[in-house]
């Protein structure tokens, strides 16, 4: 299973490696700046140990009355080079590196985005909110290993083992043999531990989702679970997801222990292989004592190239995972298509028709609609009713986009939805969702996402219509109020006439509220009813809501009613 | 429950260490290992250079120096499988402490409740479980180990190098003191801009779920475009933050870098003039061709237990950073206990109860209640008009600012909210969150009386059917009353339902309100707030609120 999914993970990787290219200088650049590294701590080392050997050498025979001479300056000022040039490039290189892979993850978040909001409806339900989140935020970090761990220091490692190979082959006969065994110590770093760490680093990536998941839930729900004296089942499964999180990470660290130390022998083997071939070079005159200390302290120094490579590639699987999600993303065929030539809309109120359209959601054997055909003439208001999950919400998720049907169409004045930009689509429609959405700003700012231009005097325009003007002008920071998340800070049905306000403010020719009244008393219904019919006039209007008769009564100056009934519309009936 | 940790008079760092004292057996096993692959290493450098000396001063050959090379493979066995098990003992050491603090977390987040938590954004504070709790990993696996070892084996290898030539040694001991004097003065900025970088990071995790949660808003306000270009700049705001730290923290290895590499040229250059006889002071006369490379060797291991708790700094500001996070959170009081006491008699008593919150002044009360089983007590009035507020109170969510309630606490109760709370998993899971034990005939005929049963029928999966969050997959009408199957299938006395058929249609809510008759004759008791007049036809008191006050009193 590994075997397949490591030759998956290299094609998996194939686009995101796409990605990198785009930076290709810069990345090179930083590779470059990572050989620097090594080539000096090499360069340091080696030399370090060429210069005592020959300095001992020439000491005895100076001591031994012979006359000799050696250049202390050049190799001194090799070694004084070598130990700037290693802090120097180290320092650069990481901070060169780091930041180019940030660049990256910004501009990779960004695009990440700009895909999610690609999504239809029915695909961004399918996931939960926290799992998008850990695409964006875990799931692009994960990436950032890619370029930093898994792929410029192997580079880097393997260019530093062949140089050294040439380097060894060169001084001595056999010396290319060292360099078979710091080439096989590189393969099983990079190839072994990534097979090794394959299957858990992958379940890892899954296990920490499911874990976050289930925390969310668990402090989102610690009223439910309080009440019910459940908190501790809730917890146990919890606490067997940390146990299963545990249970991976130490698979992982205990393999990862294992290359650390493999990487640790095997230099260390290397290094005697290339002082035993050194010894006998030396004692065949092929080389020089100085010479044979420089072999041996060179592949020491090597070390350093290797040192990080197991742990990386014992995670490799969780990049990949990563990688994964993130490509099954970029695949989804639900996304909603712009059309190439978008045609224009009049001015002026819009009729709103529903075609023979039948939506069915991927994997549901039933439809969700059933040849749905309605109509609202321009100017007209609609009713549409039906019971919980009649398909009422689907209906208006149709009208605005947010999703497309699999047969018919829906047309916006006479044109249809597809043919449009999503962006005229959307300024056209102003439609108050079932549940409100409220964003963790200023009450003005939630407000003003309908209309980013809108002025204050609007703001409390739209304020009074739903009766909230007296309410916020008693805060104490008035339109400036934080909304905290989901406006949690507020009641439920402040929430809901605050949605109710921001469609307003978005003064669309085709509006469409989603139980526009739900969550109010009486009176206060139907006063907003009454301020709202005026607001009303001349938009093609369509009202769903529940068979409820005081909801039915509060919906001002409806002219037809349309009845759902499991996706099916069931009889039609005209009212005033 | 685990003890409650007391964090209010504590630092970061000493809330630290009383977790390391917790798991302080693995710590030393595993420093004691790093000590042992220490001494292996001074003996590994001890053989290299001896072997050199022999075979290039004394012109030994292979068959001389054999029994060495094979000492050293048994050393550098030995020293792998030491490095193996003190990487292994500080991941034990790192997990218990991680399981340890998630679990009083988690505790404490029991005790705060819902209206508590309400305030902080849910996507946060799990992240402080998550991700700063990872955050100590770190700490204690790998830096408090490495600390011992920065100080122990230079020790070593210092005293080493002195027997060897006291003058090299001397190079070493002066570059060293100034290493961990730079690092303190360079990590003390790291480690506040560390914590900025957790800020960073949890606003950019609440930014990213807010537009990620509010997606369909977006779309339909033609938003989407403008919050990408939000989340570019989040992320690339982001990626400044983390580069301002990243500049310090490396900055501090590269001074460390630096004297490393300085200490081991002048070492050389020291040797090498020695070896060249051009000193003729101090022990630079005894120095030999193995002194001479032993010290050379030796060298670079005198800075590489430096060097390493340099990369490993991080970890320590991440974990001060994670732990401040964290006390943060452990210091929030939880709902004063003082004003409840145990009900006697009836299942719930409020007395001249009244609640203020800060910001809002006050929402409730002063009011009276009393509720007895059998007894339904409906709750009207506009929406901010404390009802929901009232529930909370007798939920022991909120402590009341004044007065007192008598609940008995020793009970679980059936509650549900506003918003229906739906789990990841099936519908049986769901339901199971309020009694785990129930059986598959008592949930179907929860369903029943919720009126769920036919859909759950349809399904093919039928009460194995998965939901995930927020219940995708049920409308809005059907998440209400899979939360209300929930209530039907709990057997507790006392019954808070807040709006409980505001999304549902006539039928269905006739259905709901014959269910909940049967339990009010059951001899529970029931407390709903509503808007709907059909549900005040259970009512044996209609309560009407207006402003948090008590308006009027209906006894139908």
């Amino acid at each position: 299973m590994s075997d397949k999914g490591l030759k998956g993970a290299v094609s998996e990787l194939r686009p995101w490696l796409h990605v990198l290219g785009r930076r290709r200088s810069r990345l090179l650049l930083g590779a470059l700046l990572m050989l620097g590294t090594v080539a000096s701590g090499i360069g340091l080392l080696g030399l370090s140990g060429w210069f005592i050997t020959a300095t001992a050498i020439t000491g005895a025979l100076l001591a031994s009355g012979a006359v000799v001479g050696l250049d202390v300056f050049v190799p001194g000022g090799g070694i004084r080079f070598f130990a700037l040039s290693r802090t120097a490039t180290r320092y650069f290189e990481r901070l060169y590196n780091h930041d180019s892979v940030l660049r990256l993850l910004a501009d990779l978040r960004g695009r990440l985005f700009s895909i999610l909001a690609g999504l239809d409806a029915h695909s961004l339900r399918q996931r939960r909110a926290s799992e998008w989140l850990n695409r964006l935020t875990a799931d692009i970090d994960t990436l950032d290993s890619l370029y930093l761990r898994l792929l410029a220091p192997p580079g880097v490692a393997l260019l530093a083992i062949m140089a050294v190979s040439v380097l060894l082959g060169w001084l001595m006969p056999g010396g290319w043999s060292v360099g078979l065994v710091l080439l096989a110590l590189w393969g099983w770093s990079v190839a072994g531990q990534a097979y090794l760490g394959y299957p858990a680093s992958q379940r890892r990536v899954a296990t920490l989702d499911r874990l976050r998941s289930r925390t969310i839930e668990h402090v989102q729900g610690v009223g439910e679970l309080r009440a019910f004296g459940t908190l501790g089942w809730h917890r146990r499964d919890l606490s067997n997801d940390a146990q299963s999180l545990y249970c991976d990470q130490r698979r992982l660290a205990y393999r990862s222990a294992f290359g650390n130390a493999l990487v640790g022998l095997g230099v260390g083997l290397a290094l005697l292989a290339a002082l035993w071939l050194g010894i006998q070079a030396y004692r065949g005159g092929v080389l020089s004592g100085p010479l044979m200390v420089l072999v041996a302290l060179v592949v020491l120094a090597l070390g350093e190239a290797l040192v990080g490579l197991p742990s990386a590639f014992t995670h490799l699987g969780a990049t990949q995972a990563a990688v994964q999600r993130l490509n099954a993303l970029r695949r989804s065929r639900s996304r909603l298509v712009e059309p190439e030539r978008p045609r224009a809309l009049p001015g002026g109120a819009l009729s709103l028709r529903f075609d023979e359209v039948t939506l069915r959601y991927p994997g549901s054997p039933i439809s969700a609609l059933d040849s749905i055909s309605l109509q609202a003439e321009a100017g007209e208001r609609v009713a549409l009713l039906g019971a919980s999950g009649a398909g009422k919400t689907s209906i208006a998720l149709l009208a605005a986009r947010l999703l497309d049907p699999q047969e018919g169409a829906v047309l916006l004045g006479d044109i249809d939805l597809r043919e449009l930009s999503l962006d005229a689509v959307r300024s056209h429609v102003g439609y108050l969702t079932q549940a409100t959405e409220l964003f963790d700003d200023s009450l003005a700012n939630n407000l003003r996402l309908a209309a980013p231009e809108a002025s204050e005097a609007a703001l409390w325009n739209v304020l009074e219509i739903v009766e909230l003007d007296a309410w916020v002008a008693a805060l104490p920071r008035q339109l400036e109020t934080p909304m905290g998340e989901n406006g949690r800070q507020v009641s439920g049905g402040q929430v809901r006439r605050l949605g109710l306000a921001r469609v307003l403010l978005r003064d669309a020719p085709l509006v469409i509220l989603d139980e526009p009244f739900s969550g109010l008393d009486a009176p206060l219904a139907a006063r907003i009813a009454q301020r709202l019919d005026r607001w009303l006039e001349g938009r093609t209007v369509l009202f769903l809501a529940h068979e409820r008769s005081e909801t039915r009564t509060w919906l001002p100056r409806v002219k037809r009613t349309y009845a759902l009934r499991e996706g099916r519309l069931v009889d039609e009936a005209s009212s005033d | 429950m685990a003890k409650r940790e007391d964090t209010r008079d504590t630092t970061p760092r000493r809330w630290l260490n009383e977790l390391a004292k917790g798991v302080r057996g693995w710590l030393w096993l595993a420093s004691l290992l790093g000590i042992a692959a220490g001494l292996l290493t001074i003996v590994q450098m001890g053989l290299l250079a001896w072997i050199v000396s022999q075979v290039i001063v004394e012109g030994a050959g292979q068959s001389q120096v054999g029994w060495a090379f094979l000492g050293l493979v048994v050393v550098l066995v030995v020293r792998a499988l030491a490095q193996w098990g003190q990487e292994i003992a500080g991941f034990e050491a790192g997990v218990r402490v991680r399981d340890r603090v998630r679990n009083g977390l988690l505790d404490h987040l029991a005790r705060l409740g819902p209206v508590t938590l309400r305030a902080y954004h849910s996507g946060g504070v799990a992240g402080r479980l998550m991700e700063q709790v990872e955050a100590l990993e770190g700490y204690f696996s790998r830096f408090l180990i490495q600390l011992r070892l920065s100080v122990a084996l230079p020790v070593l290898i210092l005293g080493v190098v002195a027997w060897l030539d006291w003058v090299a040694a001397l190079f070493l001991l002066v570059s060293a003191p100034l290493i961990p004097l730079f690092m303190a003065l360079i990590g003390m900025g790291a480690e506040r801009l560390q914590q900025e970088q957790f800020a960073a990071v949890t606003r950019l995790a609440g930014h990213f779920l807010d537009r990620v949660r509010g997606l369909t808003t977006l779309q339909l306000f033609n938003h989407a475009k403008r919050s990408i270009d939000e989340v570019y700049l989040a992320a690339d705001e982001y990626r400044q933050r983390n580069m301002r730290t990243l500049r310090l923290a490396f900055l501090s290895s590269a001074v460390l870098e630096f004297f490393a590499s300085v200490a081991i040229a002048a070492v050389a250059i020291y040797i090498g003039f020695g070896l060249l006889g051009y000193f003729d002071f101090g022990p630079s006369a005894q120095l030999t061709l193995f002194s001479g490379l032993f010290v050379l060797l030796l060298a670079p291991d005198f800075f590489q237990p430096l060097r390493t708790l340099a990369q490993h700094y991080h970890d320590r500001a991440a974990a001060l950073g994670a732990a401040e996070g964290l006390m943060e959170l452990l210091a929030i009081p939880p709902p004063d206990a003082s004003h409840f006491q145990e009900g006697r008699g009836e299942l719930c008593r409020l007395r001249e109860v009244s609640v203020d919150y800060p910001e809002r002044g006050r929402v409730l009360g002063p009011l009276s209640l009393t509720l007895k089983a059998g007894e339904c007590v409906v709750l009207t009035g506009p929406s901010g008009s404390g009802k929901t507020t009232l529930l909370n109170v007798v939920a022991g969510f909120v402590a009341p600012s004044e007065g007192e309630t008598q609940v008995d606490r020793t009970q679980s109760f059936a509650w549900m909210d506003q918003q229906p709370f739906l789990i990841q998993g099936s519908l049986a899971d769901n339901l199971r969150l309020a009694v785990p034990e129930a059986s598959e005939s008592s949930m179907r005929h929860a369903l029943a009386l919720a009126g769920m049963a036919d859909v759950v029928e349809s399904l093919p999966q039928g009460l194995y059917t998965p939901l995930s969050e927020g219940g995708g997959g049920l409308s809005g009408g059907q998440a209400q009353r899979l939360a209300l199957a929930r209530v039907f299938l709990s057997p507790a006395r006392l019954v808070l339902l807040d709006e409980p058929t505001a999304r549902l249609d006539a039928v269905s809510e006739a259905g709901i309100i014959e269910g909940l008759q049967r339990l009010i004759e059951e001899g529970r008791a029931v407390m709903i707030a509503t808007h709907h007049p059909e549900v005040m036809s259970l009512a044996s008191c209609v309560l009407s609120l207006e402003k948090g006050r008590q308006v009027g009193e209906r006894v139908p």
